[in-house]
């Protein structure tokens, strides 16, 4: 083994010397550099040291942000430009730029939310952190702070949807939010995405009407599978027409339990949007005339016949309505239900456009109001005459006394 | 000349009268609890059935008073029985008892009178039955047929449908809704004016529930049946001295007139509810 010199050789001389530089280089820019203690020196009532030494930027200094700041040698120059988180994330910055809320700033919107606005700015945890702002059951009161009356962006802004957040709180996932404490329910970022929130006109949003159906079977997979099959899926009926999607019935911020009085209540108005008529008609029978009063929600619904996301065609041996299952159908609640009991006409009405289907209910209803205007005239006609005479009897029989 | 010292005359037995008050306050509950379905769309059915708990206590409600109907209908059955045997009359010589309930030749020639009367001809001479009210008897009587029985096939679709075609209950329905509609109109606006309301009788006729009007009145307002009981010398026996017991009157009066006036605000709120039907359709 070779035996090592003593002294300075070339080679350890030249080593060190570019080790020393290197170590000069790479300190050059914070010759002068503050740490923490230095900023916490003035600022000290801003930032709370130990709460943010326990955040996810905790072992950053104040500069790493603040960048101007850093070349201070005592008070840095006022105002500081605000922070650039994308500096950093990169990636993120770039999704939020093209965001309606990045589109804002852009636009000059004083109020439109930065990083910060959502995040926090000292104070910011990993969205599973209780502390964290976007930890699931924050999350509404973090852009409720904005989408909810009251606020000063409600009174400065027009924005569409009014009571985003009271709303949120009475719907089916509020409720298993706040009340059953679920953090895998909705929340707003579930379906508005985080950082690339889009107004729902635009063709990218994940709650336009094109991607809808996508973003609810984000976690109602099950229903997706089911839906996609039924007559009211885009790849089943081809047409020119709006195809429903989710939130067609179910409503969006107020969306409800489906077997709750809420819910059950507006059903024949959800379907009447676009099977005007079958709502109208079924309002005309003792199922929809019921509904209208109080208990009515147990009363037969559109889907309690017709189904809700399986809904196929009638002339498919899968539908509810199809004769090999109707009977089936009506005897959810009509127990002895039968082949000709099921010949009830659920949608039949009197009315002049049911004439040709229904000669039947057309004539009997006119019968019977032939019948009414009848008696009625001529006993009206019976009553008129007989008034003044009767006035008369009266005065006569007053007279008569005296 | 004091109320006691006048002669009455039995019109109603209490058993009639007691039919009657059956009638009253069934029909009266169908017909609200029946028209508050009809007319769902309206505020006013809404607080009914608001009031009630929901709309299935209105249905309950319903039947229950139905039951009552179709006992009444079979007393009064009975009773009509009871009369044909105690007149020792053939059914048919029952029947077609010129003083009977059943309108005969005599009631179109008294309707013809009634009608010149209101031109300033004599007052015709009406019997124990005017025709307009053997017409109110024999409404009911047709009326429960028709109404009862499509009744009877919505209360238990699914045994009708085991005997008739299924979709027969949607023409059950129009005939039984627009039945009710012919009933209730025809009750609270004719019957009540012919009864109750006309100038002759207003506020009410209290003979309904106090069962005796006066010997002066029989003569005047029925003259024939005057003559027949005079003639056949029935009178003196039917005359007796009682007179209704002033709480008698009392309470036929405001009773009467709490029903009359149900009645007529059950009318009202059809007629309004028909009227925004109708200007929407």
């Amino acid at each position: 083994m070779k035996q090592r010199k003593s002294g300075f050789s070339m080679f350890r001389i030249s080593f060190l010397s570019v080790a020393f530089l290197a170590f000069l280089g790479l300190t050059a820019g914070n010759a002068f550099a503050l740490t923490n203690d230095d900023c916490l020196g003035c600022h000290g009532d801003v930032v709370d040291e130990t709460v943010f030494k326990s955040t996810v930027h905790g072992g950053n200094g104040c500069v790493s942000c603040h960048k101007e700041a850093a070349a201070a040698k005592d008070e840095h120059t006022l105002p500081l430009t605000p922070v650039n988180c994308g500096g950093c994330h990169e990636k993120v910055a770039a999704v939020h730029a093209k965001s309606a809320h990045g589109k804002a700033i852009k636009g000059g919107d004083q109020q439109a939310p930065r990083c910060y606005d959502c995040h926090s700015k000292h104070a910011i945890f990993r969205p599973t952190d209780k502390r964290s702002t976007t930890y699931p059951l924050n999350i509404p009161a973090t852009c409720g702070r904005c989408h909810q009356e009251g606020s000063p962006m409600t009174t400065s802004h027009h924005l569409n949807k009014k009571n985003i957040t009271d709303n949120y709180t009475m719907s089916i996932h509020g409720k298993a939010l706040y009340r059953e404490g679920l953090i895998v329910t909705a929340t707003c970022s579930s379906c508005h995405t985080n950082h690339d929130v889009q107004k729902a006109s635009v063709p990218s949003s994940s709650v336009n009407r094109n991607n809808i159906i996508a973003t609810c079977t984000k976690c109602h997979a099950g229903i997706g599978e089911k839906f996609m099959k039924s007559v009211h899926s885009p790849l089943v009926t081809k047409t020119d027409k709006k195809l429903p999607v989710c939130n067609d019935c179910h409503s969006d911020h107020t969306i409800s339990q489906v077997d709750k009085k809420d819910f059950r209540l507006i059903i024949a108005r959800q379907c009447g949007n676009c099977h005007g008529h079958y709502s109208e008609t079924y309002l005309e029978t003792y199922h929809g005339r019921a509904s209208m009063l109080k208990g009515g929600e147990k009363l037969a619904k559109c889907s309690d016949c017709h189904g809700a996301h399986d809904i196929m065609p009638a002339n498919s041996p899968e539908s509810r309505i199809n004769k090999a299952n109707i009977v089936k159908t009506c005897s959810k609640c009509h127990a002895k239900a039968n082949d000709s009991f099921a010949t009830y006409l659920p949608h039949a009405t009197h009315s002049k456009a049911d004439k040709a289907r229904y000669p039947y209910l057309f004539y009997t209803f006119w019968a019977m109001t032939g019948l009414l205007i009848g008696t009625f005239a001529f006993f009206g006609l019976h009553t008129l005459l007989w008034l003044p005479r009767s006035f008369k009897e009266r005065f006569k029989a007053s007279k008569e006394k005296k | 000349m004091t109320r006691t010292s006048k002669l009455y005359v039995e019109r109603f037995t209490p058993y009639q009268r007691f039919l009657h008050l059956l009638i009253i306050v069934s029909f009266l509950t169908l017909a609200l609890t029946g028209m508050a379905l009809k007319f769902a769309m309206e505020g006013w059915a809404q607080q009914v059935a608001d009031f009630a708990g929901g709309f299935a206590v209105l249905g309950s409600l319903h039947r229950f008073c139905a039951v009552i109907t179709f006992l009444y209908f079979s007393l009064t059955l009975k009773l009509l029985v009871k009369m044909w045997k105690d007149s020792g009359k053939t059914l048919l010589g029952f029947i077609l008892d010129p003083e009977g309930l059943v309108p005969n030749l005599n009631d179109a020639k008294e309707m013809a009178a009634t009608f010149k009367w209101f031109f300033g001809g004599p007052r015709p001479h009406y019997g124990h039955w005017t025709y307009w009210e053997k017409f109110d008897f024999m409404a009911v009587f047709w009326g429960i047929a028709v109404i009862g029985s499509t009744g009877v096939a919505l209360w238990f679709p699914e045994q009708f449908s085991m005997v008739f075609p299924g979709y027969w209950l949607n023409i059950a329905t129009i005939i039984h809704s627009d039945e009710a509609l012919l009933a209730a109109g025809f009750i609270f606006t004719i019957h009540f004016y012919n009864t109750h309301l006309r100038p002759e009788k207003f506020p009410l006729d209290p003979v309904i529930f106090v069962g005796s009007i006066t010997v002066d009145e029989l003569k005047h307002e029925r003259p024939r049946e005057y003559e027949q009981l005079v003639a056949s010398g029935e009178l003196e026996k039917l005359a007796t001295k009682r007179a209704p017991e002033a709480w008698q009157l009392r309470s036929a009066t405001i009773f009467g007139l709490s029903m009359v006036s149900i009645g007529s605000c059950i009318i009202i709120a059809i007629i309004i509810s028909m009227a925004r039907y109708i200007m929407r359709h």
